[in-house]
C-alpha cells in the first residue's frame, strides 16, 4: 500500500517526547498502513507516495472527547434511542456501553466534521455505578466492536444530585450524599469480598463463589485495571471521591470536576486525572451553579493533568474545539489547551500508546484546519482516521464572510 | 452615577453606521449624546481611555427565560409555563420576573443589557412578554416594554404538555385549532368592547385573556410564534395572515427549508439556540448555518439564547459561531443588536449607538469574534454594571 505524505502543513504534534517541539512551522507527515510512520520538517518521501499539499493550514492530532454518551444517547431520538442511563438500580457495574452504542447515530458525522476521531462514551450518572465505558473511534464500521479501542476503559460512577434524585423520588437509597457514598463503598467493599473468595478458591471449582457478573465487573477496578471514573460536580463530592478512591487504593478519574478550583490542593496532590466540561452549558443544576471556563484556567495553571470534555449531547460534540478556544480567552495556556482535548483525553482514556499525538507508531489520525483551529472561523479541510481522509471540508465562511 | 463622561480613542460599532476608529463615545445623564470621530468633550467631563479597546452596543437578547425559570431550586423558582390551561393569555412574564436571579448578573458578564422574557412554550398560548434591562432590583424600574408580545407555541410541546393528560391538543392539528378558535373569541370580544363604547349597556364583562388577545388583534403586540418545524413556521404565518396580525417566528429551527417563503415576507425570525443538541424531532435540523442563511434569503435575523437553553452570557458566542458559518459580520453583529431592538419594538432606546439612544454598551479588548477577545467593562443607562 502506497504511503501518503501531508506535506507543508504547520504541525502541533502534541507530543511529550523530548525531541518533538511544540510547533514544526512547515513539516511532512508521512503515513504508511493507517500509522504514522515519520513526522518532521524534512522526512524522505517514498517515490509513488500519495501526497496531499496542506500549505497554509495547521495539523493537529484528531481531537479526543474523554467524556461523552455519542452512540447511547442518540441525537434526537428520545426514548427509542436513549440508552444512557439504566436506572433501575443504583448499581450496575455489569451494564456495558459497548451493547448499546448505535454507530449510526447522526452525531458520528458532527464529530468528523469537527476533527473529533476517538471518545470514550460512559454509560450516564443516574446510578451510583453505572457501567462499563469504552473507548472508540468515531468512524470506521458499522460494527461498534471495530471502531472499539479499549474496552472497558472504566468503570462509571456518580456522585451528588443525580442519584440521590433519581432514586430519592422512588423512596429508595440512595436519598442523601451520605447514600451516595455508602452504596459506592458498599458495592466495592462486596466486590473486595468476591475477589478474596475467588483468591482463596486458588481454581478449586468447588470452592469458587458463585458467578456474580456485577461483582465479577468491580474487580477490575478494585485490582486496578480500569479506573473507577466518578461524576462529581461540587467541591465536596470531589473530595468524597477523592476519599473513597483512596480508602479502596483505586485508579479514580474525577469527571466533570466542576468545583475543582475551590478545592485545588486537594485535586491536585491527589494525583488522580480530571475531565471538566461542559462548560458551554446553562447552569442547570445547583451542582453546577459555578460553571464556566475559570475552573479550568485556574487547574491548568496549576499544573492538574485535564482534559476538556463536551459530555455529548449536552454540548453537541462538534464543540470540542470550541470549548478549548474559550479556556484560551480565560487565560488556560494555548499549548495546554492544545493538550487538553488531545494527549491528555488519551492519556486519561488509556489509549495514548495508539493516538492522542503526531508520532511515529501512533495511528494516522489528524486534524487539518484552515488556520489556528481555536478561532472561531478556523474550518476543517481534512479529517483523517487510521490513515483515511474520512471528511473534507467545504469552507462556509467563503459563501458570506469577510475576514475582521 | 449618571456623569458626563466621554469614552475616548476606540474602535466604536454604532452597527448602525459604519465602525469609526479613534471614536469618542460621549454620555451624560444615562443617555448617548455624541458618537464620532470629532466630539468636542465638555469641561468636567470624565474622560476614559479606551485605546486599542472596542466598543459595542449593549447586547439584546429577543427571546429568554431569564428570571422566570427553573434552574437551581426546581419547584421554588420554576415560573416559565402556566401549563394549567393551553390559553393562559392574560398572565404575564412580568409577575414572575426575579431580578436576583443569577441569570442577569450572567447576562451582564457577557455584555446582555436588554432582554426579552417570554412565557414558554408548554402553552398554545402563553401569555404576554416584557422586554427589560439586566440591571435592577424592582422588575417594574427594569421593563423597557411591557408587554411587548404574546407568546404562542406551535409544535412538540403543547401537545406534549396536554396530550399526555388525555386533553387537547393533542396533535398539530388540536393545536392550530385552538390559536384559532383563541383568536376568533377575541375578535368577537373586540366587536363587544367596540359596541359597549358606544352603548355601555352593551359592554362585555371583563374578560382578562380577552383583552391580552385583543392587543395582538388590534396589532398593539405581536405574536411570538415559538415554531420549530418548517411545516410549524409555515402554520404560524398562515395564521397570523389569516388574522392580519403582526408576528415573529421563535426558534425558526428548520428556517432553511423555507428560507424563500420567510424572506419574501422579510420576515422577523428569532433564531436559536444554536448551540444545542438535536434535543427533540424537531430540532432535529439544528444548525450554525441558519442564521446566515436566513439572512442572505431577506429575513430580519436575531440570534436568541433562549436562556437557559444556551446560557446568556455566550449570546455573542453564538453570534461569533453564525460569523464563523457563513453569516457575514454585520449582519451577525446587527443580530445580537439592532435586530432584535427592532424586532422588539425597543430601537428607540436600545439596539445601536446613537445620540439619544441609551448609554448601553460593552468595552472589548478586540473583536468580539476573536476568540481571545474579552470583554471588560459593560454600561447599562451610563452606568457600569459589569467589570
Amino acid at each position: 500500500m502506497a504511503c501518503i505524505a501531508i506535506i507543508n502543513g504547520k504541525i502541533y504534534p502534541a507530543s511529550n517526547k523530548p525531541d518533538m517541539p511544540f510547533e514544526i512551522p512547515r513539516g511532512v507527515i508521512l503515513i504508511e498502513n493507517g500509522k504514522i510512520r515519520a513526522v518532521g520538517e524534512h522526512v524522505d518521501v517514498p517515490a509513488g507516495s500519495e501526497v496531499v499539499d496542506v500549505s497554509g493550514s495547521i495539523v493537529t492530532p484528531g481531537l479526543i472527547d474523554a467524556h461523552c454518551h455519542i452512540g447511547i444517547s442518540e441525537d434526537g431520538a428520545t426514548q427509542a434511542g436513549d440508552d444512557t442511563n439504566e436506572s433501575s438500580d443504583p448499581i450496575t457495574a455489569e451494564v456495558r456501553a459497548l451493547d448499546a452504542i448505535n454507530p449510526k447515530d447522526i452525531a458520528f458525522k458532527d464529530a468528523i466534521a469537527a476533527g473529533v476521531t476517538c471518545v470514550q462514551t460512559d454509560p450516564g450518572s443516574a446510578n451510583i455505578i453505572g457501567g462499563q465505558s469504552l473507548v472508540m473511534k468515531t468512524w470506521g464500521s458499522s460494527v461498534v466492536d471495530e471502531l472499539v479501542l479499549k474496552f472497558p476503559s472504566g468503570m462509571k460512577a456518580a456522585l451528588g444530585e443525580n442519584p440521590k434524585r433519581v432514586y430519592g423520588s422512588q423512596n429508595k437509597m440512595p436519598k442523601t450524599r451520605m447514600g451516595n457514598a455508602a452504596v459506592m463503598r458498599r458495592a466495592l467493599t462486596e466486590a473486595q469480598d468476591y475477589l478474596r473468595k475467588k483468591d482463596s478458591a486458588q481454581g478449586q471449582s468447588d470452592k469458587q463463589p458463585d458467578f456474580d457478573l456485577r461483582k465479577e465487573a468491580l474487580t477490575a477496578v478494585i485490582k486496578k485495571e480500569i479506573p473507577l471514573r466518578i461524576h462529581c460536580h461540587r467541591a465536596d463530592d470531589i473530595v468524597t471521591a477523592i476519599r473513597i478512591g483512596k480508602e479502596f487504593d483505586l485508579c479514580i478519574s474525577l469527571e466533570h470536576c466542576t468545583e475543582g478550583d475551590k478545592v485545588l490542593e486537594s485535586v491536585k496532590n491527589s494525583g488522580f486525572p480530571v475531565t471538566m466540561g461542559p462548560c458551554l452549558t446553562d447552569k442547570s443544576k445547583l451542582e453546577v451553579k459555578d460553571i464556566g471556563f475559570t475552573a479550568p484556567y485556574v487547574l491548568s495553571k496549576a499544573g492538574v493533568t485535564l482534559a476538556l470534555i463536551t459530555d455529548h449531547p449536552v454540548l453537541p460534540i462538534q464543540y470540542l474545539r470550541l470549548c478549548a478556544g474559550l479556556a484560551i480567552r480565560e487565560g488556560m495556556d494555548q499549548e495546554f489547551a492544545l493538550l487538553a482535548i488531545t494527549r491528555f483525553p488519551a492519556e486519561i482514556c488509556g489509549v495514548s500508546d495508539r493516538v492522542g499525538s503526531i508520532e511515529p507508531g501512533k495511528d494516522a489520525d489528524l486534524a487539518i484546519w484552515t488556520k489556528d483551529p481555536f478561532e472561531y472561523d478556523s474550518k476543517i479541510l481534512y479529517t483523517f482516521i487510521n490513515g483515511k481522509c474520512v471528511y473534507q471540508g467545504t469552507d462556509p465562511g467563503q459563501i458570506g464572510g469577510k475576514s475582521i | 452615577m449618571k456623569e458626563t463622561m466621554a469614552i475616548v480613542d476606540a474602535t466604536i460599532y454604532p452597527v448602525s453606521s459604519v465602525p469609526i476608529e479613534n471614536g469618542i463615545l460621549l454620555m451624560s445623564g444615562g443617555k448617548i449624546l455624541q458618537v464620532g470621530e470629532n466630539v468636542t468633550i465638555p469641561q468636567g467631563a470624565t474622560v476614559i481611555d479606551a485605546k486599542g479597546k472596542m466598543i459595542l452596543p449593549g447586547f439584546v437578547d429577543a427571546h429568554t427565560h431569564v428570571g422566570i425559570w427553573s434552574e437551581w431550586y426546581g419547584q421554588a423558582e420554576s415560573d416559565g409555563n402556566e401549563g394549567s390551561n393551553p390559553v393562559t393569555a392574560s398572565v404575564r412574564a412580568i409577575d414572575a420576573v426575579w431580578p436576583d436571579h443569577f441569570a442577569f448578573k450572567d447576562a451582564r458578564s457577557g455584555g446582555v443589557t436588554c432582554v426579552q422574557v417570554t412565557p414558554g412554550s408548554g402553552n398554545v398560548i402563553g401569555g404576554e412578554t416584557v422586554v427589560v434591562k439586566t440591571f435592577g432590583t424592582v422588575v417594574d424600574d427594569m421593563v423597557v416594554r411591557n408587554p411587548a408580545g404574546m407568546k404562542g407555541a406551535l409544535g412538540e410541546n403543547p401537545k406534549g404538555s396536554y396530550g399526555s393528560q388525555g386533553k387537547a391538543p393533542k396533535t398539530r392539528m388540536g393545536i392550530a385549532s385552538i390559536l384559532r378558535n383563541a383568536l376568533f373569541k377575541a375578535k368577537d370580544y373586540l366587536r363587544k368592547l367596540e359596541a359597549g363604547l358606544e352603548d355601555p349597556s352593551k359592554m362585555p364583562d371583563t374578560d382578562l385573556d380577552m383583552l391580552s388577545l385583543v392587543k395582538v388583534l388590534k396589532k398593539e403586540i405581536p405574536l411570538r410564534v415559538h415554531a420549530h418545524r418548517a411545516d410549524d413556521i409555515v402554520t404560524a404565518v398562515r395564521i397570523a395572515e389569516e388574522f392580519d396580525i403582526d408576528y415573529s417566528i421563535e426558534h425558526c429551527t428548520d428556517g432553511i427549508e423555507v428560507a424563500d417563503f420567510l424572506g419574501k415576507r422579510k420576515a422577523k425570525v428569532n433564531i436559536g439556540p444554536t448551540i444545542w443538541h438535536r434535543a427533540k424531532i424537531e430540532t432535529l435540523n439544528i444548525s450554525p448555518q441558519t442564521p446566515g442563511a436566513l439572512s442572505r434569503a431577506g429575513c430580519h435575523v436575531s440570534i436568541i439564547s433562549d436562556h437557559p437553553f444556551h446560557p446568556i452570557q455566550h449570546l455573542v458566542t453564538a453570534a461569533a459561531v453564525a460569523w464563523a458559518n457563513g453569516m457575514s459580520e454585520e449582519d451577525a453583529l446587527k443580530a445580537i443588536t439592532l435586530n432584535p431592538a427592532i424586532t422588539l419594538g425597543v430601537d428607540d432606546r436600545v439596539g445601536s449607538l446613537e445620540p439619544g439612544k441609551d448609554a448601553d454598551f460593552s468595552i472589548w479588548t478586540g473583536h468580539p469574534f476573536k476568540i481571545r477577545s474579552k470583554i471588560e467593562t459593560v454600561f447599562i443607562e451610563g452606568e457600569k454594571v459589569f467589570g
